[in-house]
């Protein structure tokens, strides 16, 4: 995949709100390894693809904007091959 | 043990990871473990801490702590050197058991691990329990719990007698962690006596989990918790799934328009279990037909008192003396509010009378987390709610950033149990008699 995708951090607040089932300005800015599982999925669900992430690049995520920096990364990474 | 765990042939798959392992394969690696603990000062008697993630050589240790006729104290891997610490320093293990090497670990529901094994005391074990498990505690402090072989074995009996479990030849694609009561006895000691394979799938995904059901011919039931269920329903499935029997959740309630969403999507039923680490499975409703209400588990009776469900269960199932707000004359205080239907039996849970809260299927005991957050350095009060997650108000002296009570909180306190949101507060908001407020509108108030 490359190119600039359209992933916004509105998006990733949206799917956490999808998760707990509250207002998209509720959503915590910190993120656990419960909802970082959720956005990885979601994504990989929007994008029909696998993001190859490494356990540094996801241990080093703290917050929604820690993920989307982490996120776009890997969509815009050249695929293997 | 054997008879009940080492049940059929050493060419039977039980674990799929996803290469398969038999019995045989893994009644060696267990033979292997008891040599390793032995060496290390594990007795009939003693105690060994497992503090591993889900893993071959987690399954390995535990039953090689079993088959030296020891206890096994079951560490979740996440928590911290902290927390770990206080639970050692309680329990006084023989030996310990943690990870020299450990790949791929983040997303993974079943991690590769190296084992290594070390002595860290001469005591016997405090009880004659065959597990111990801990519990985030309403005091402060973790609740110990015990289960005897006797009460693991009853409840493997337990489940054999329940319909709509998976049968001997099927697979459980296993999602929920072998550490806590629902994946330990409802996966992996139901699976090992009744030949059925578990299945973990490669990765926390949802294409992950219908992978693991398309990998193999057999009928599959997907067991986890609700995050699951909301993982699946939002998952496209590639093509038909004929594999997929059912799925089955435990840990807290399920909303609704997830449950539906999910059936939906699948066209399979979606079942419910209800259970405590005390007592194990207390009811079910695997056909999804009672939503939300279950029926009593073979064996076990509900009881309602003052709004409160009270589960048979004929040992004090915790570590020292009885608390006879918490178990009493063969009777759990579950401290669920709930009522049982006089005319079917059937039990709905209606919540919690205290402040356990659920993330992710893990109960946490938000005194505790208050209890941690109000004891660290530069902390002068802190008051912790649920507020659509863990929420965290804190008053501090000097200049204690959000950014360090982090840090001192992740030092403590394991990752689930961790507030969401920390708000700091010049002055907390207090009744006019001094004490602080709890009211969650009130503190959003204070903060904003």
């Amino acid at each position: 995949m490359s190119g600039q995708p359209d992933l916004g951090r509105a998006d990733l607040v949206s799917m956490l709100a999808e998760l707990t089932a509250s207002p998209a300005d509720q959503v915590p800015d910190r993120l656990g390894s419960m909802e970082l599982a959720w956005l990885v999925h979601m994504v990989e669900q929007r994008y029909d693809t696998r993001l190859d992430l490494s356990d540094d690049q996801l241990a080093g995520v703290r917050t929604v904007d820690d993920a989307l920096a982490v996120f776009r990364g890997s969509l815009t990474a050249p695929a293997d091959g | 043990m054997d008879d009940i765990l080492f049940t059929g042939r050493d060419t039977d798959v039980c674990l799929r990871l996803p290469e398969p392992v038999d019995k045989g394969t893994l009644r060696r690696l267990v033979g292997e473990a008891q040599d390793r603990l032995a060496e290390a000062g594990l007795r009939a008697g003693g105690a060994a801490a497992l503090r591993l993630p889900p893993s071959l050589a987690y399954v390995a240790h535990l039953l090689a702590t079993w088959r030296t006729g020891a206890q096994a104290v079951l560490l979740d891997h996440r928590l911290t050197d902290h927390e770990v610490d206080q639970a050692l320093r309680r329990l006084g293990p023989q030996v310990v058991v943690a990870p020299v090497r450990s790949g791929g670990g983040a997303l993974r529901i079943f991690v590769d691990v190296t084992a290594g094994v070390s002595a860290y005391s001469d005591r016997p074990a405090g009880s004659p329990h065959a597990v111990i498990q801990l519990s985030s505690g309403s005091t402060g402090p973790s609740k110990v719990i015990g289960r005897t072989a006797a009460d693991l074995v009853a409840e493997v009996h337990r489940y054999t007698r329940i319909d709509g479990v998976a049968l001997p030849g099927e697979r459980i694609i296993l999602l929920p962690s072998m550490v806590h009561v629902l994946g330990l006895v409802g996966g992996l000691l139901y699976g090992l006596h009744a030949g059925v394979e578990l299945c973990p799938p490669e990765r926390l995904s949802g294409d992950a989990i219908l992978a693991a059901v398309a990998a193999q011919d057999t009928p599959a039931t997907v067991l986890g918790v609700p995050f699951h269920i909301g993982m699946l329903a939002s998952t496209t499935p590639a093509g038909p799934l004929p594999q997929l029997r059912r799925m089955t959740t435990g840990g807290e309630l399920v909303p609704a328009a997830v449950a539906n969403a999910f059936t939906d999507r699948y066209g399979v039923p979606l079942g419910n279990m209800y259970g405590m680490t005390e007592v194990g499975v207390i009811g079910t409703d695997l056909y999804g037909r009672h939503r939300p209400a279950i029926t009593p588990a073979p064996g076990i009776e509900v009881r309602e008192r003052d709004g409160e469900l009270w589960v048979s269960c004929p040992a004090n199932p915790y570590v020292g003396p009885a608390d006879p707000t918490r178990w009493a004359d063969g009777w759990l205080h579950t401290r669920d509010a709930g009522v049982v239907d006089p005319d079917t039996g059937l039990v709905t849970v209606k919540g919690r009378l205290d402040s356990q809260v659920s993330v992710g299927g893990l109960k946490v005991d938000l005194t505790e987390v208050e209890a941690t957050v109000a004891g660290l350095p530069g902390v002068t009060a802190a008051v912790v709610v649920w507020d659509d997650g863990i929420t965290a108000y804190v008053q501090a002296d000097g200049s204690l950033t959000e950014e360090t009570l982090d840090k001192l909180i992740a030092e403590r306190l394991a990752g689930f149990k961790r507030p969401r949101t920390l708000r700091l507060l010049d002055q907390m908001p207090r009744t006019t008699t001094g004490k602080l407020v709890r009211s969650v509108p009130a503190l959003r108030d204070a903060a904003s």
